[in-house]
């Protein structure tokens, strides 16, 4: 029961800073003039939604690394702009450097596995084997899901979901907050003109 | 009595031998006597104490028919060595001396192993397999891990490097699971790992798609309220965050009649996502799915744009 509560508390905490992080992205989206449609408009939220929770963790994560990498990626100026707001100067090229760091880890671990794969395998096809080939397939997806995912090796890999579907969770809890609260928002005036 | 070992890839030399095989061994070049060990015979059941490799003719005439690296050597023993080069396992020869051969081949006592030469062969050759990718992925791993680690074998399993590495690995990756498992609402009572993995799966496309679907309805909300700020960063305990989104918006119906010196500060902290939709509304005309609501408000919106001119 302890941990329920200090989790809710630490939980709580990270709403905060995610919710703050997220919003201050948000406004630099203020002063743009240019006109958004409705998809650019669910891709600059969703973009300073997950710049801000992967910032939460302070890039001490694999995959709050991989994040920022791919955001860096993209090379238009909003989101640089985004992430500067969110992080501050320093960090930005903290993450360009780490950019090229998993691009070089990247080739490595190719090289790795091209070396691994020339080993012969075994064809038993016991129902322990059978096994085994589900949970690789997993995991080859999870690796997939997981951002950065592809470079980690098993133990990391399930370390990361962990923290992952943490973070998602308060990701979700709070955009789900926000937009139910704004909804009421908007029944209430609207009942109101009525 | 036989003493039987899993495959091993090992360095036992007297003053290095401790109570229980560690994988260190593999890292560390092997000292001149001591030559990597693949035995293959299998392990009685209850092995604790050190490990002693005899060597054994009948275990020489496996290795040659199997042509793998096998040489036995038991230090108390300090018998003769015979290895002979593997076709599978080109990195592992890196490793390890070739300067075995220069031994001379071992007229030790024989054990009596050759009970046990028939019945294994085919285990043999499966954990020769078997080894080379462990040893392959030890190999691999080595330059990354630092600190040793040493594991005491437990009862009933086998000593050798291999299978302690790959048991303490297994070890991490069952707890990580375990913790996965209670995170993941649903999993405690699937037994299996990949079961596990797939509701971790599903679980994990949920949420990425619920996030998706949230941004989509948050951009497609036409938020004529104005967000107080204020009320979120005063906002202390993880309760008042859940409840207190509503004190956040208030409704932009009010500015008209109320707008007096307060209000004038909390609006001019606002969350200007007015401005996201300025640009949209003067397309309305062209995009007849937009929120109707936002056409009714325009008249309120412009007193409270007016209230906020200070900040834009």
């Amino acid at each position: 029961m302890k941990a329920r509560m200090q989790n809710s508390s630490s939980s709580a905490l990270l709403k905060q800073e995610f919710l703050k992080k997220w919003i201050n992205g948000l406004q630099t989206y203020t002063n743009t003039k240019k006109e958004m449609t409705i998809l650019d408009r669910k891709n600059a939220i969703k973009l300073s939604a997950d710049i801000a929770i992967a910032s939460t963790r302070n890039f001490s994560t694999n995959w709050s690394r991989a994040v920022m990498a791919d955001v860096s990626k993209n090379v238009d100026g909003s989101s640089k702009i985004v992430t500067e707001k969110i992080l501050g100067r320093k960090e930005t090229c903290i993450i360009k450097c780490s950019k090229n760091i998993m691009r070089k880890s990247r080739l490595l671990a190719h090289r790795k596995r091209a070396i691994r794969r020339t080993i012969g395998r075994t064809s038993v096809k016991a129902a322990s084997a059978i096994a085994k080939e589900l949970v690789k397939k997993r995991t080859r997806v999870l690796k997939r899901l997981v951002p950065g995912g592809k470079q980690m090796n098993e133990i990391c890999l399930i370390k990361e979901t962990l923290d992952y579907i943490a973070s998602l969770q308060v990701q979700v809890d709070v955009m789900r907050n926000i937009a139910n609260a704004a909804d009421q928002c908007l029944d209430s005036t609207e009942r109101s003109l009525l | 009595m036989g003493f039987g070992l899993d495959e091993i890839h090992d360095l036992i030399s007297g003053p290095t031998q401790t109570g229980s095989s560690s994988f260190t061994a593999l890292l560390e070049l092997p000292q001149p006597q001591a030559v990597e060990l693949l035995v293959n015979e299998d392990f009685p059941s209850n092995h604790l104490p050190p490990p002693i490799f005899p060597s054994n003719n009948g275990l020489i005439d496996r290795a040659t028919k199997f042509s793998v690296f096998a040489s036995s050597h038991n230090s108390p023993e300090s018998n003769a060595i015979l290895s002979i080069s593997s076709p599978m396992k080109p990195d592992v020869v890196k490793q390890e001396p070739l300067g075995s051969d220069s031994h001379p081949k071992s007229s030790s006592p024989t054990v009596s192993n050759q009970s046990l030469k028939s019945g294994k062969r085919k285990e043999k050759e499966r954990k020769v397999k078997e080894s080379n990718k462990k040893s392959k992925k030890l190999v691999a791993d080595g330059g990354e891990k630092l600190p040793y680690v040493h594991v005491r074998a437990r009862r009933g399993q086998a000593t050798d490097s291999h299978s302690l590495a790959e048991r303490a690995r297994r070890e991490k990756i069952n707890a990580r699971m375990k913790l996965l498992q209670e995170l993941v609402p649903g999993c405690n009572k699937i037994s299996g790992t990949a079961t596990v993995l797939e509701e971790i799966i599903n679980h994990v496309e949920a949420l990425q798609r619920q996030v998706e679907f949230l941004s989509m309805r948050l951009a497609a909300v036409n938020p004529r309220t104005d967000f107080n700020f204020d009320a979120l960063l005063a906002a202390e305990s993880g309760l008042s965050i859940d409840n207190g989104y509503m004190g956040m918006f208030s409704p932009s119906i009010l500015p008209e009649g109320q707008i007096n010196g307060s209000r004038q500060v909390q609006y001019q902290q606002l969350w200007h996502s007015n401005e996201l939709h300025q640009p949209v509304w003067a397309r309305e005309e062209n995009n007849p799915n937009f929120i109707t609501p936002g056409n009714s408000l325009l008249s309120y919106g412009s007193s409270a744009n007016s209230g906020k001119s200070t900040v834009q």
